[in-house]
C-alpha cells in the first residue's frame, strides 16, 4: 500500500445568500451543522437526535484547490491518521471517520476538546492509506477503509463468504444523493427519518447493508448485489437527503453473511477510531 | 386535460439563453455499470436524430440530450432560465442560419432542452442565441391541492390526457410505471432543475440491471412511485410524481434517461392510467412560427 500525506484545512461550512432551506414538507428552516466542526455530537449517538442538516461528528476538512481537494476527499480513507499541523490544537491525533461528497469534504473525529481548539482555516496533516486494498474476501471490492482500522468493523471470514454484523439493512430505493456518484469521492444519504422502523435506533458510527447496490465505481441498482457502509453523519430535513453511509465493502449479495444487529449493534467508538489511527501513523512501514 | 387551474393568472417572462458546447475534461473516459470505460457523445450541443416519440434507450450515446442544450454565461440569469422554463413552452432561434426557427421545451438537464423539425436543428450550432417563452411556474390545480405542479406550461396541461374524474382524483395517463429502485442520479436535488436518471434502461446489457425501462420513449409521461418532488426529489412511500422523459440514454452507471418532474403529490390523489399514447409527440406542442403560446 501507498501512503501520501496530504493536506487538509478545516472547514468553516457555506451557507447561501438565503438563510433558509425546504424541508421535504415546504417548510423553511436554518441549516446548523453542515460542515465545519460541529461540537457536541459524538460516534454512537443517534443520527435522529440532534437539530442538524447532515451534521457530522467531528471536523470537516477541506482543501481550498478543487482538484486538490478531490484527492483528499478520494484518498481519504476511515482509520487514517489527522495531525493538527497548525493554531491552538497543534500536535493533535484524531482519525478520519469518512467523507461525504457534493461538498467533497473528509469527516475527522478528534476528542471534544480537541475539536473546541480548532479553528476554520487550521491545516492538518492526513496520511491517506487504503484505496486499492484488497478485500477479505475474493470477488468483493473494499474501499475508503484503513487496513489498520479494518479490524474496527468486526468482520469474520466465513470460508469464502465475509460475516458482518449491521445495524439494519435497507433495500436500495432508500439510497437518495450520492446514488449514480462515484463512491471513492461520495457516501449515499438514507431517505430516512426517525419513523422508519428499520433505522429508528440508527447511530453515527454503524455499519449497515444495502440490498440491490453496486457500489464499486458509481453506485447503481443492481440485483442480487450487497454493499456495506459505516454511517458518517446525521440525518437530513431535504428530501432526498438523510444519515449518509459511506461504503466500505461492495459484492454480489451471495459473498456476504449479513447479520442485522438492531438495538445489539455496537457502533465505532471514537477511542477505539483514534488510537487505531495513532497506531497506523507509526514510521515503522 | 380537462382540470380547473390559475393559468389566466400566470405570467411569460421573455428568457435569453445560449446553444452550449459539449464539455469534456482532457481524461475522457467514464466508466459503465460494468467497470467498461466510454467516451461518448451526448450532453450539449445540437443533438440531432432524436426527438420526442423516438426510443430513450439503445444510442451509443451518454446523457443524450435530444436537440439543443441551452444556458445562459451568467450563473444567476442561467438559473433563472433553468428555473422559469417549462415544458411545452416555446422557444425561437434568434441568431445564426436558423434565426427565426421555433422550438419546444421537453425538458430540464441542467441545460434547457430544446426540440425542433429536423430541418431547422440542423442549421443550429453552440453560440446561436435563443429566447424562451417561460410561462407555467405558479401553476395550481383549484380542484386538487395536494398535488403540486411544477414545469408545465399551460399548453402541456391542455394537453395531457385526462383530469378530473368523479370522484376527485386527477386523472393522469403515462405510458409507464416507474418503480422507485429505478431512481438514480438527481435523488435529492431541487426538482425545477434538471431532471430524475432511472437506472434499470441499460438497454443490451445485464438482466440483473434491468427494471424493465428500456421501453421508455424521450417524451413519454410516466408516474414515478414512491416519489415525492413538491419541495425537491425524494423517496416517500405512496407518493406519486409525474414526469416526462427528457433525455435518452446513458451508460454512466447509476444514471439513465430521466423525467423532469411536472406533478408530485398523495398517490390517492392521482388516478394513474397506462396509455401508450401519452407522449409529447401527440400533444402538437410546437406551433407554427410568429404565433405566440
Amino acid at each position: 500500500m501507498v501512503r501520501v500525506n496530504l493536506l487538509g484545512h478545516v472547514d468553516q461550512g457555506e451557507v447561501g445568500t438565503e438563510p433558509y432551506r425546504v424541508d421535504r414538507d415546504g417548510r423553511s428552516y436554518v441549516a446548523v451543522g453542515d460542515g465545519g466542526t460541529v461540537l457536541g455530537l459524538r460516534l454512537g449517538e443517534s443520527v435522529f437526535h440532534h437539530v442538524g442538516d447532515h451534521a457530522a461528528p467531528g471536523v470537516c476538512l477541506v482543501h481550498p484547490s478543487d482538484d486538490a481537494r478531490h484527492a483528499l476527499v478520494g484518498l481519504a480513507c476511515l482509520g487514517n491518521r489527522v495531525t493538527v499541523r497548525t493554531g491552538h490544537a497543534f500536535g493533535h491525533v484524531g482519525s478520519v471517520l469518512g467523507k461525504r461528497g457534493g461538498g467533497q469534504r473528509v469527516i475527522a473525529v478528534f476528542p471534544q476538546d480537541v475539536l473546541a481548539r480548532l479553528r476554520p482555516g487550521d491545516q492538518v496533516a492526513l496520511l491517506s492509506c487504503g484505496q486499492g486494498a484488497a478485500a477479505p474476501v475474493p470477488g468483493l471490492t473494499q474501499m475508503n477503509v484503513a487496513p489498520a482500522a479494518l479490524s474496527l468493523l468486526g468482520l469474520t471470514v466465513q470460508g469464502d463468504r465475509l460475516k458482518v454484523g449491521v445495524r439494519a439493512m435497507l433495500p436500495s430505493r432508500f439510497v437518495g444523493n450520492g446514488i449514480g456518484r462515484p463512491m471513492a469521492m461520495w457516501d449515499v444519504d438514507l431517505q430516512v427519518d426517525s419513523d422508519t422502523a428499520a433505522t429508528r435506533s440508527l447511530c453515527l458510527g454503524d455499519l449497515v447493508a444495502i440490498s440491490d447496490l453496486d457500489a464499486r465505481t458509481n453506485a447503481g441498482y443492481r440485483r442480487n448485489w450487497m454493499s456495506v457502509g459505516v454511517v458518517v453523519h446525521g440525518a437530513s430535513p431535504q428530501p432526498g437527503h438523510g444519515p449518509g453511509v459511506m461504503v466500505v465493502l461492495s459484492g454480489p449479495a451471495e459473498l456476504f453473511s449479513v447479520g442485522v444487529e438492531g438495538e445489539d449493534h455496537q457502533p465505532l467508538s471514537e477511542e477505539r477510531l483514534i488510537s487505531a489511527a495513532k497506531g497506523e501513523g507509526r514510521d515503522d512501514a | 386535460m380537462n382540470v380547473a387551474s390559475n393559468v389566466d393568472r400566470l405570467l411569460t417572462q421573455v428568457l435569453a439563453g445560449e446553444v452550449w458546447p459539449p464539455l469534456a475534461d482532457r481524461n475522457g473516459f467514464r466508466i459503465d455499470p460494468e467497470g467498461r470505460a466510454f467516451f461518448l457523445p451526448g450532453m450539449g450541443g445540437v443533438t440531432l436524430d432524436v426527438h420526442v416519440g423516438d426510443p430513450a434507450t439503445g444510442y451509443a450515446g451518454d446523457h443524450v440530450e435530444p436537440g439543443l442544450s441551452v444556458r445562459h454565461r451568467d450563473p444567476a440569469a442561467n438559473y433563472a432560465l433553468q428555473y422559469l422554463s417549462c415544458i411545452g413552452n416555446r422557444v425561437e432561434v434568434t441568431s445564426g442560419p436558423a434565426k427565426g426557427a421555433a422550438g419546444f421545451v421537453i425538458g430540464q438537464h441542467a441545460y434547457v432542452l430544446v426540440d425542433m423539425d429536423s430541418d431547422d436543428m440542423r442549421h443550429v450550432t453552440a453560440g446561436d442565441q435563443v429566447s424562451v417563452f417561460a410561462v407555467g411556474q405558479g401553476l395550481v390545480l383549484h380542484d386538487h391541492p395536494e398535488v403540486v405542479v411544477k414545469n408545465c406550461s399551460p399548453a402541456l396541461l391542455a394537453a395531457l390526457q385526462a383530469g378530473t374524474t368523479s370522484t376527485g382524483q386527477l386523472e393522469v395517463h403515462v405510458s409507464a410505471v416507474v418503480p422507485p429502485e429505478a431512481i438514480g442520479a438527481g435523488a435529492g436535488m431541487a426538482s425545477e432543475y434538471a431532471n430524475t436518471d432511472l437506472m434499470g434502461a441499460y438497454a443490451g446489457m445485464g438482466e440483473d440491471l434491468s427494471l424493465g425501462l428500456e421501453v421508455l420513449r424521450v417524451g413519454d409521461v410516466v408516474a414515478l412511485t414512491d416519489q415525492d418532488h413538491r419541495f425537491g426529489r425524494g423517496y416517500r412511500e405512496n407518493w406519486t410524481t409525474i414526469g416526462v422523459i427528457s433525455t435518452a440514454s446513458c451508460l454512466l452507471y447509476g444514471h439513465g434517461p430521466g423525467p423532469s418532474s411536472i406533478m408530485s403529490g398523495p398517490a390517492g390523489a392521482f388516478k394513474v392510467v397506462i396509455d401508450d399514447s401519452a407522449n409529447l409527440s401527440s400533444f402538437n406542442l410546437g406551433q407554427p412560427r410568429g404565433t405566440r403560446e
